[in-house]
């Protein structure tokens, strides 16, 4: 579960501090440019370090820096509690002397407050964190931090191009290896802000690695239903909340490596197929809530949906808020931002975090609307509509 | 699917944010069929639940008769013996008409939410509404026997009896 995001210099955020500690559901509302989805931008970067990307100029960009202050270092760091242990991953970035290039000023990994590693520039330790025991064969055997306390002896030192994020370099050992466990739950986040125009529902693969605009869909759902083949009566059984009338789903294959996803209707004994693409956007959505929540029951992921009312009636939007909030009570955690009132009042005071910024060149400030007094009293949607929140 | 008007189904009616928010808590019970309930924006004090009952809903359940609905209210009951909550009561059900009675619900903090939250130890609204659905789940009376909240035993169980089947799945 995501304990807490720091973020330092990067775009509106400025030591800015999101703390989800305990909250397995909760919700950013602000006005449009406060910073929301500023918030999906920096959790993106880390999904893309877990993803295996290590070019920093493929992470970051000069246009990054707070208003141009490119003297002053980009700062990100999470905590994340995974298997009982608090692991942070701090990643500081600044602009070469020649202003061209951004290079890593700073990187670390901890576990339960003891390295896996750390960096400074291109200086990298990498500290063993297991404890190696004498197994009765004779073998040795390691055992990982989740079960033991941490004991980090310095086991290498090595240089690291400036250029290139260490995290993804180095060689993991096993599942239970705390890297391992670290960067599968960044690369299992899921980041949505679904464009359904670009969900055709064709694939030529399968991964468990959803792109944000939701546009490797087909892809997602496969790997999904390829990995984990239980997931099929999950998403068919909220299916069929929403869309009584659904008959199946299926992949057909029309290619060599390709598949198109066909979703058959059945009413009044007469059936209809309709290809995946055709859908409407809203019904594309449920299909997306559909695979989350089925990911969540097998893998318990971290989920970003910017705006998840999009595209869905109103007399939906309560219901599709609720089905989220309720599948990630005991698993997993999800963060989604609104405008809509509806999906709003689904959430409550302790789980609302309220953004604002001043101006453009000012920074995002953050609250949680339960420490804060609304001007309408009683209720934020009122005073969101008149524009009168301030941090 | 939204909630089917054409099957039974419960309208939650609260009269200000920190009922709504109770309600929100009791959706998130697992074993609780939300798509067979709706929580309605809040009405702004105990008179305007009257109110916008009388003029919005007692058309509309008319008109679909499988609706019920639960008002929640707070019954600002301050006296030191505790006895205008029934009075309170009392009036709301003189309101009602004589074809929905059994159909409408009221429940609520014997004083205030706020209250109840304090005497629950800052207990989230939410965390409240969670532990109300989890009693009416597994017949048990850990939260709703509350002292705050004991008051509303006659209302409960008439709810109960006519919500249950519908509402929580594994019944």
């Amino acid at each position: 579960m995501l304990q807490r995001l720091y973020v330092h210099n990067f775009r509106c955020l400025e030591n800015f501090e999101l703390t989800l500690k305990d909250l397995p559901s909760s919700l950013l509302i602000g006005k449009n440019g406060a910073g929301k989805s500023t918030i999906a931008f920096a959790l993106e970067m880390f999904q893309s370090i877990g993803r295996g990307i290590n070019r920093v100029g493929q992470l970051i960009q000069t246009k990054d820096f707070n208003r141009g202050r490119s003297n002053v270092p980009i700062r990100f760091e999470i905590e994340v509690l995974l298997k009982n242990q608090l692991y942070k991953y701090v990643l500081a970035l600044a602009l070469s002397d020649n202003f061209k290039e951004i290079l890593v000023l700073e990187e670390q990994l901890l576990v339960a407050g003891s390295p896996v590693y750390l960096r400074e520039a291109a200086q990298l330790k990498l500290y063993s964190n297991n404890i190696q025991s004498q197994t009765p064969q004779g073998k040795r055997m390691a055992l990982f931090s989740n079960q033991f306390p941490l004991n980090s002896q310095l086991m290498s030192e090595f240089q690291v191009d400036l250029h290139l994020v260490a995290l993804p370099l180095i060689q993991v050992q096993s599942e239970e290896d705390p890297l391992y466990i670290f960067k599968n739950w960044l690369s299992r986040m899921i980041i949505l802000a679904p464009i359904p125009s670009l969900m055709t529902g064709e694939s030529s693969g399968e991964t468990l690695e959803p792109k944000r605009d939701g546009s490797n869909f087909g892809e997602w759902f496969s790997g999904l239903l390829s990995r984990y083949p239980a997931a099929y009566t999950q998403a068919d059984r909220y299916l069929r909340e929403v869309m009584p009338d659904i008959e199946d789903f299926q992949n057909e294959k029309i290619g060599k490596d390709a598949k198109n996803m066909i979703v058959r209707f059945a009413a009044n004994n007469a059936e209809f197929s309709v290809d995946f693409k055709d859908l409407s956007d809203g019904e594309k959505c449920f299909f997306l809530c559909a695979v989350v929540l089925a990911a969540n029951k097998y893998y318990s992921p971290f989920c970003f949906w910017d705006e998840p009312d999009n595209y869905l009636s109103l007399s939906e939007v309560g219901h599709f808020i609720t089905t989220l909030r309720r599948s990630f009570k005991s698993s997993g955690q999800i963060l989604v931002t609104s405008h809509n009132e509806e999906a709003i009042r689904k959430f409550s005071d302790e789980n609302t975090f309220i953004l604002d910024r001043k101006s453009h060149l000012e920074p995002t400030l953050i609250r949680l609307l339960s420490e804060i007094e609304t001007s309408v009293k009683g209720d934020i949607v009122k005073s969101l509509i008149l524009g009168d929140i301030k941090l | 699917m939204s909630v089917n008007r054409h099957q039974k189904h419960l309208l939650v009616l609260p009269e200000d944010k920190a009922n709504r928010q109770i309600a929100n808590g009791f959706l998130l019970e697992l074993s609780l069929n939300s798509r067979a309930v709706q929580v309605l924006q809040f009405a702004g004090g105990w008179g305007n639940v009257i109110q916008e009952f009388l003029h919005d809903y007692v058309p509309t359940m008319r008109k679909y008769p499988q609706t019920m609905i639960a008002l929640l209210i707070d019954f600002d009951d301050y006296k030191p013996n505790f006895s205008s909550n029934e009075d309170r009561l009392n009036y709301i059900k003189s309101q009602i008409p004589d074809d929905l009675e059994e159909k409408v619900f009221i429940l609520g903090s014997r004083t205030s939410p706020e209250k109840l939250k304090t005497a629950m130890n800052n207990k989230s609204f939410e965390a409240i509404g969670e532990s109300l659905a989890k009693d009416c789940a597994e017949n048990t009376n850990e939260t709703w026997g509350h002292d705050h909240l004991k008051h509303n035993d006659n209302e409960l169980k008439r709810m109960i009896s006519s919500v249950k089947p519908f509402l929580f799945t594994d019944y």
